[in-house]
């Protein structure tokens, strides 16, 4: 899966599955601040993110990521490993 | 489709809870620690009036048990999930303070609180993303008065208490419930040393509660109709405190 495969399926249920603004995300958007992913919309993120690219998402290694593209990163590092 | 998990369900008011909601139409999990003799019968009744029902048996104060379990239903219900979760396990270790053992102490508390902890986590996120879900805490007359000689026990209870009201407003937005009955004193294994002759002399209704008219609480509050119900303590103790 290449990295834009990977940052359009994340923006992609982003938008459809928890209706937030498309124009908001961006590489450099930060998560909570400006697309406005909130404590429980994280859970749903991380069903889908295991479900999507097949591996499970370690709560500790989130607590340093950001903005939407430090997440695809993480997904990208995790798929690869 | 959803299935019903309650702990402690092989007797008491777990297993009154777990034939009520067989015989609301919810497929049933049945969960016990050791009476498997009991349990299968309870699997049984259940099935002869015409429900569904299976066990899953593990120590609901041992987190690794609990995954394990959890993972290996998962793994045979790929498109199922727990809908409705009833904490009802709980143990009884009786000893006034000063004499109570860090065993009794912290069995007690293993068994109620860490339980609710470990198993409602687990099976929370599956509620969370279905917004749908109620979980139903049995505590006790003894998490809201406390009762002498049950430290431990009222501690436990209390602290799911706090914990019920904590998580209902933390999961509310996802369509997710939360409550807890706190039953008084009803007929069950648990209670049956006490001496229910003096006991119910104190209970305005004249009597000891039955287990199957706590299970007729808890299946109410499990109900889609319960919606708008959450973070409340239910009592039903028949008069006894208010």
């Amino acid at each position: 899966m290449t990295r834009q495969e990977i940052e359009d399926k994340v923006k992609n249920f982003l938008v459809e599955e928890l209706e937030f603004d498309e124009e908001n995300i961006k590489p450099e958007a930060r998560l909570k601040e400006d697309i406005g992913v909130d404590s429980l919309d994280f859970v749903d993120i991380v069903v889908i993110v295991e479900k999507t690219f097949g591996f499970k998402i370690v709560a500790e290694e989130m607590k340093t990521i950001k903005t939407f593209g430090q997440f695809c990163d993480y997904i990208e590092t995790k798929i690869q490993a | 489709m959803e299935y019903a998990l309650v702990t402690g369900a092989s007797r008491g008011i777990g297993r009154a809870v777990a034939e009520r909601l067989a015989q609301d139409g919810m497929p049933v999990v049945i969960n016990y620690k050791s009476n498997a003799t009991a349990a299968e019968e309870t699997k049984k009744a259940i099935e002869e009036a015409g429900g569904v029902c299976e066990l899953l048996p593990f120590d609901t104060s041992d987190p690794k048990a609990i995954e394990a379990a959890v993972e290996q239903w998962q793994e045979k219900h790929p498109d199922d999930y727990v809908s409705v979760l009833v904490n009802n396990a709980g143990i009884r270790q009786d000893n006034i303070l000063v004499f109570m053992t860090d065993e009794q102490w912290h069995s007690v508390l293993d068994t109620t609180l860490n339980g609710f902890f470990y198993l409602t986590r687990r099976v929370m996120k599956d509620m969370m993303t279905h917004r749908n879900g109620r979980i139903v805490n049995v505590v006790s007359l003894s998490g809201l008065k406390g009762m002498p000689g049950q430290t431990n026990y009222s501690a436990a209870k209390a602290a799911v208490i706090g914990a019920t009201k904590a998580l209902a407003q933390e999961v509310a937005p996802r369509k997710v419930t939360v409550n807890a009955v706190a039953p008084g004193f009803i007929a069950t294994d648990m209670t049956k040393e006490l001496d229910e002759g003096e006991l119910k002399k104190l209970i305005p209704v004249g009597r000891f509660g039955k287990p199957e008219e706590v299970a007729s609480l808890v299946s109410f509050l499990a109900s889609k109709e319960a919606a708008y119900i959450t973070g409340q303590v239910v009592s039903i103790n028949g008069g006894l405190y208010t």
